[in-house]
C-alpha cells in the first residue's frame, strides 16, 4: 500500500487538477462569495487555513466549522437565516460537527451534505419540530449505515478524487446546498475579506502559495487550531491522525488545493523547490511527468537514512536492478528539492561507482555529467577520482572533442594527482600506440578505473596484436604477447586470440606456442578496424 | 533622422547592399561619430513609427504607390532599429560611467530588429541585393548575445534552473543562454537563404555561405561543434541547384573553407582538412594576416600528420604568435629530441588545448622519434661493400632513445618498450622493415627504409 500510494498520488492529483483547472476559475469569480472552500485556498493564508480546516473539519471542532460554513450558506440562506431554527436542530448540528463525534473515514464534505439533506428534508416536510433531534443518528453515522447497507467499505477519499473530475459541480452544489448554519459575524467578515483579496494574490504570486503550502503545512495547521483556542490534546491527536491518513492517499482534501494546484500546473516553469514529507525509506523510481508531489518526495534526513540502507543492501544482496532503481529515485528526490550539498555529491559518487562496477555505462555517464557540475561547485567528494574516470571514459568512447575539453579544464595540481596522472598517461600511451606502457598502466589502475579500462582493453589489445603482426616477422611467441599485453596467463591470451577467430594463426613448435604474424596480418587488421568502428555511446549527452 | 533617410535613399538609388546595411549599423561611422545620438534624439517612443513612415515617404520616389508594403516594412525595421539604438546608447553610456550596462536589453532590441528583417525577407519585400542588411543584423546579433551573456555572468545572478521536471541537477546550462537563442535566430536566417527557390539572379542563396559561416562561428563559441554538421548537410543536400562555389564572394568562401577544414580536422579527417585549409589559404587576402594566422594554426599540425612536413621559419615569421607556438616543437621534431619535444608540448599545452590542436600535435612525437631512429640508422655505418647496415639491434635504438629521455620517473626504458616503439614506427609506415624477435634485431628495408626522408 505504502509503495503504491505515492505512484498514484502524483498522477491522480495531476489529472484531477488538469481537468478542474479551467472550470474552477470562472466559478471562483462568479461564486466567489458562495464557494468558500474553493476560494479559501487562494491566499497563502487561506490556503493554510483550509489545509488545517479540511483535515480538522472532520474532527469537527466547533470553533473551526464556521470558517468553512460562512459563505456557502450566505446567498442561499440569507432568507433562511432569518428563520428561527429550533434549539434542538441547532444542538443537533453542533453535535454533528463536534470533534468527539467524528467518524474516521467519513469526510467532512460528505457529512455536511448529509446534514444539509436531513435538515432541508425535514424543513420541507415541516417536521423540524416533530423530529426528536436529540435521538436521531448523527449524519456521519447515517452515512456509515448507508455504506454498510450498500456493502461499500469506506471508499478511499483518493478514489473519490479520481472519479470525480467534475470539481465545479461539486463545489457549486456544495455551496448552494450547504445548510444554513449559525456563524459568528466576525468569521463571516474575515472570510469575505479573505476572498476579496484573493484573486490578485493568487494571480500575482502563486509560487508563494505553493511553497507555503508544502513547506510548513504541519506547523501552520497546528498553529491555526491552537490559535482558535481549541487545542485540546485530543483534537490535535485526531488532527495528526487524520493528516497521516490523508498523506497515504495522496490528496484527499483536494477541494481547497485544486485552484492553486491548477494554477501552478499552468506555470510549471516557475516552481520553486519542493520540500518533501514522505517518510518511506525506499521508493521505486518513476519518471516525473508533472510537478512533484511533496507527499511522495523524501526530505533530506529521510534520504540520508535511505542511503545508509541502500549501502547495506548493496553489500548484502548485490541486486543491481533494485539498487539502480532506488538510486534513481533518490537522485530524483534530491533534484526536485534542489538539494545540492555534500550528501548529493556522495549519492552520485556512490551510484556512479556501483554503475561502474556493473558496467552500466549509461547510468554511469548520467552520474558523471552531474558530478562534473557538482564538483565544479566545490561541494566536497572526490573530484580527482572522478576526473580520472572521465578521462578513461572518453578514451573508451573515442570522444576527442570532450577529451580536449577535459584537458583544457585540468589544473597543474590536478595533473599531479596519481589517479589523473594515470588516466592521462593511459591516454597518451594509447594515442601513440604504446601498448607496452598501456599494459603496465592497465595492471596498476587506481580506484575503480580498471572497470572502465576493461571496457576498452580488448579493443586496444586487438590493435596491439594487429600492430605486432605487421612489424614482427616471421612469428612471435605467445608468451611475449601475453606479457606485453598484460594477460594473466598464456591460456588467457590464447583464448583472447581464439575468441577473435584467430586460432588458425596459433602454432605449437618446440614446446612453445607461436603466433604466425605474417599470416595473421590482414586478419587482425580488419578485426581491429571493426572493433574501433563500434563505440558504445549509450547515455552520451 | 534625416541622415538615416538620406542614406537609405542613396543606397536604394544605387542599389548598394552595403550602403543599405550601413544604415542599420549599431556602430557609428568614423566620419559621423554622433550618428546614433542624432538618430535617437530625433524621435521618441510616441512618434517613432510615424516619424519613420513620414521620413521614408518623403524621401521615397515620387512615383511610389501608397500604401506601400516596402514603406511599411522599412518603417518596422527602422522603428526597431531606433529602439535598439536607444538601448545601445544607454549601455555604452553606462559602460563609460563604469556602471552596470544592460546588454540584455540591447540584445533583445536587436533581436526584434533581426526578426523584423527576417520577416521582411520571408514576405518577399526585400530583394536579394539588400542581403548585406541581413548580414549586418546577424553579425551584431551574435556579438550582442555574447555581451549579454557576459554581463549576466558578471552580475553573479546565476539563473537557477527551475527544472522541476528535470531528472537531475543542472549544470552550467544557462551560461550561454542568449547566444543559444541567437543561434536559433541565425539558423532562421540561414534557412531563409538556403530555402529560397527564386531564380538564381534574384535568389537569396547568395547569402548562404555568409550565414553558414556565422553559424559555424556561433557553434564554435558555444562549444557545440557537432551542430555544424547539420549546416554542412543542408548545404550538400542543395548543391545540385546551387551555383558553383567559385562564383560566390571570395570572402564568404575563404571563411567557409576554413571552418570546413577545422571541422574535418577535429573529425580527424586530415586529408579533407588539408584540402580545405589549403584552398582557404590560397584564396585568403594577403593583407588579412589574422585570417592567415588562423588558417595556419590548423594547417601546420595537419600537414605534420599527412605529409610529415614542418613549417619553415619564413612561413611563420610574419606571425609571431604562431612562431612562438610552433617553433620549439618544430625544432624538437627536426632534431629528433624526444625530451625537447615533450617539454615543448607541455609548455604549449594550455594554448594548444585551447585551439584544439593538442591531440593532433601530440602525434608529432612519432615524427620526432622517426627522425631520431633515422639518425641512428645514418650513424650506424656501412658494411664492407659500402652499403648501409640494414640490421640494427634493438639495443642500439634503445640507447638512442634512452639518451634523450630525461628519465623523469627514474625508470629507464626497457627493451620491450623500445621494440614496441619501433613496431609502431613500422605499423605507421614511418619505417620500412620488420623486427626479428629471435635475434633482437630490426631488419630495415634496403631501399627507402625511412620513407619520404630521402633515404
Amino acid at each position: 500500500m505504502a509503495s503504491t500510494a505515492p505512484y498514484w498520488g502524483p498522477d491522480a492529483t495531476m489529472s484531477h487538477q488538469m481537468q478542474r483547472g479551467s472550470p474552477t476559475f470562472p466559478s471562483l469569480t462568479r461564486h466567489s462569495s458562495d464557494s468558500p472552500s474553493a476560494t479559501g485556498a487562494f491566499t497563502s493564508v487561506a490556503a493554510r487555513r483550509n489545509f488545517g480546516h479540511n483535515k480538522a473539519s472532520v474532527t469537527t471542532s466547533p470553533s473551526v466549522t464556521p470558517i468553512t460554513q460562512p459563505a456557502p450558506s450566505q446567498p442561499t440562506t440569507a432568507a433562511r437565516t432569518k428563520r428561527d431554527w429550533p434549539e434542538s436542530v441547532r444542538l443537533y448540528v453542533q453535535r454533528a460537527f463536534a470533534a468527539e463525534n467524528n467518524v474516521p473515514g467519513v469526510g467532512r464534505e460528505e457529512m455536511e451534505m448529509k446534514l444539509k439533506q436531513v435538515i432541508s428534508d425535514s424543513a420541507e416536510s415541516n417536521t423540524l419540530t416533530i423530529i426528536d433531534w436529540a435521538n436521531i443518528p448523527l449524519p456521519q453515522h447515517m452515512i456509515l449505515n448507508d455504506r454498510q447497507r450498500s456493502g461499500l467499505i469506506q471508499p478511499g477519499p483518493a478514489w473519490g478524487n479520481l472519479i470525480a473530475p467534475l470539481g465545479v459541480h461539486d463545489t457549486n452544489m456544495k455551496s448552494n446546498e450547504s445548510p444554513s448554519k449559525k456563524r459568528k459575524s466576525s468569521d463571516l467578515e474575515s472570510s469575505q475579506r479573505g476572498q476579496e483579496k484573493i484573486p490578485p494574490w493568487r494571480l500575482a504570486n502563486n509560487r508563494n502559495v505553493f511553497e507555503d503550502r508544502i513547506t510548513h503545512p504541519d506547523k501552520r495547521q497546528r498553529n491555526d487550531v491552537g490559535s482558535k483556542g481549541s487545542s485540546k490534546s485530543h483534537h490535535n491527536q485526531a488532527n495528526r491522525k487524520k493528516r497521516f491518513e490523508d498523506a497515504q492517499t495522496g490528496y484527499p482534501s483536494q477541494q481547497p488545493f485544486t485552484p492553486s494546484k491548477a494554477n501552478t500546473s499552468t506555470q510549471d516553469t516557475d516552481l520553486g523547490p519542493v520540500v518533501g514529507r514522505c517518510q518511506d525509506l525506499e521508493k521505486k523510481y518513476f519518471r516525473l511527468t508533472s510537478a512533484p508531489n511533496p507527499d511522495t518526495v523524501r526530505p533530506l534526513p529521510v534520504l540520508e537514512k535511505t542511503l545508509d540502507l541502500l549501502k547495506k543492501k548493496w553489500k548484502r544482496e548485490n541486486n543491481y536492478s533494485y539498487i539502480c532503481d532506488q538510486f534513481k529515485s533518490l537522485r530524483q528526490d534530491l533534484t526536485v528539492q534542489h538539494i545540492k550539498n555534500e550528501f548529493t555529491v556522495n549519492v552520485y559518487e556512490i551510484h556512479a561507482r556501483i554503475a561502474l562496477e556493473k558496467a552500466d555505462l549509461g547510468e554511469y555517464n548520467q552520474c558523471q555529467t552531474q558530478l562534473r557540475a557538482l564538483h565544479s561547485q566545490h561541494l566536497g567528494g572526490h573530484p580527482e577520482e572522478f576526473k580520472a574516470y572521465r578521462i578513461l571514459y572518453f578514451i573508451h568512447t573515442c570522444n576527442r572533442t570532450d577529451m580536449n575539453d577535459v584537458l583544457a579544464d585540468l589544473t597543474p595540481e590536478e595533473k599531479k594527482n596519481p589517479a589523473i596522472k594515470h588516466a592521462l598517461d593511459t591516454r597518451s600511451a594509447l594515442a601513440l600506440g604504446n601498448y607496452h606502457r598501456f599494459s603496465q598502466l592497465y595492471l596498476n589502475t587506481p580506484n575503480m578505473g580498471a572497470y572502465l579500462m576493461d571496457m576498452f582493453v580488448g579493443r586496444e589489445r586487438l590493435a596491439a596484436l594487429s600492430n605486432m603482426c605487421l612489424s614482427y616477422l616471421p612469428d612471435i611467441k605467445l608468451r611475449f604477447f601475453t606479457e606485453e599485453l598484460g594477460f594473466e596467463s598464456d591460456d588467457e591470451s590464447a583464448r583472447f586470440i581464439c575468441d577473435h577467430g584467430g586460432q588458425a594463426f596459433l602454432e605449437e613448435r618446440e614446446g612453445e606456442v607461436r603466433i604466425l604474424t605474417k599470416k595473421a596480418r590482414n586478419f587482425f587488421e580488419s578485426a581491429r578496424q571493426a572493433a574501433f568502428r563500434k563505440v558504445d555511446i549509450k547515455g552520451q549527452i | 533622422m534625416e541622415v538615416l533617410f538620406r542614406d537609405f535613399q542613396s543606397a536604394n538609388s544605387e542599389q548598394s547592399g552595403p550602403g543599405l546595411a550601413a544604415t542599420i549599423s549599431p556602430i557609428a561611422p568614423p566620419n559621423y561619430l554622433n550618428r546614433l545620438d542624432a538618430i535617437y534624439k530625433d524621435s521618441n517612443v510616441a512618434t517613432i513609427s510615424r516619424d519613420v513612415a513620414f521620413g521614408l515617404t518623403k524621401s521615397a520616389h515620387a512615383a511610389i504607390q501608397y500604401p506601400n508594403p516596402e514603406i511599411d516594412t522599412w518603417t518596422e525595421i527602422y522603428s526597431a532599429y531606433w529602439y535598439a539604438v536607444g538601448a545601445i546608447l544607454a549601455a555604452e553610456h553606462a559602460e563609460q560611467n563604469a556602471s552596470q550596462s544592460d546588454w540584455l536589453r540591447v540584445y533583445m532590441a536587436w533581436k526584434d530588429l533581426s526578426n523584423a528583417i527576417i520577416k521582411a525577407y520571408s514576405s518577399g519585400v526585400l530583394e536579394n541585393w539588400t542581403l548585406p542588411v541581413l548580414y549586418m543584423a546577424g553579425k551584431h546579433l551574435r556579438t550582442f548575445a555574447i555581451k549579454a551573456d557576459a554581463s549576466a555572468g558578471s552580475n553573479g545572478n546565476a539563473i537557477y534552473n527551475s527544472g522541476d521536471l528535470q531528472e537531475d541537477i543542472a549544470g552550467d546550462f544557462d551560461r550561454n543562454k542568449n547566444l543559444e537563442d541567437a543561434a536559433r535566430v541565425i539558423n532562421r536566417m540561414f534557412t531563409l537563404c538556403i530555402s529560397d527557390r527564386a531564380p538564381l539572379e534574384e535568389s537569396r542563396k547568395w547569402g548562404l555561405y555568409y550565414m553558414a559561416n556565422l553559424q559555424f562561428k556561433t557553434y564554435f563559441k558555444l562549444n557545440s561543434i557537432s551542430l555544424c554538421k547539420n549546416v554542412l548537410r543542408a548545404i550538400s543536400a542543395g548543391t545540385t541547384d546551387m551555383p558553383n562555389l567559385s562564383v560566390f564572394p571570395k570572402s564568404h568562401i575563404v571563411t567557409f573553407k576554413y571552418y570546413v577544414g577545422v571541422i574535418k580536422f577535429l573529425e580527424e579527417d586530415y586529408a579533407a582538412a588539408e584540402e580545405n585549409l589549403l584552398s582557404a589559404l590560397r584564396m585568403c587576402h594577403r593583407s588579412a594576416t589574422r585570417n592567415v594566422e588562423l588558417i595556419l594554426a590548423y594547417l601546420v599540425p595537419t600537414r605534420l600528420l599527412t605529409s610529415q612536413l614542418l613549417p619553415s621559419p619564413e612561413l611563420l615569421s610574419p606571425y609571431p604568435r604562431l612562431a612562438h607556438l610552433f617553433t620549439p616543437l618544430v625544432y624538437a621534431i627536426r632534431s629528433g629530441s624526444l625530451s625537447d619535444f615533450d617539454s615543448a608540448l607541455t609548455e604549449g599545452e594550455p594554448e594548444f588545448v585551447k585551439r584544439r590542436i593538442y591531440l593532433t600535435l601530440e602525434r608529432g612525437r612519432d615524427i620526432c622519434l622517426r627522425n631520431l631512429l633515422r639518425k641512428v640508422y645514418l650513424a650506424s655505418g656501412s658494411d664492407e661493400e659500402g652499403k648501409r647496415r640494414t640490421r640494427i639491434r634493438v639495443d642500439e635504438f634503445g640507447t638512442a632513445i634512452r639518451l634523450g629521455e630525461r628519465g623523469v620517473d627514474g625508470e629507464s626504458l626497457e627493451n620491450d618498450e623500445v621494440e614496441c616503439l619501433v613496431a609502431n614506427m613500422i605499423y605507421k609506415n614511418l619505417i620500412k622493415g620488420y623486427i626479428s624477435r629471435a635475434h633482437g634485431m630490426v631488419v630495415l628495408s634496403k631501399t627507402g627504409a625511412f620513407p619520404g626522408t630521402g633515404i
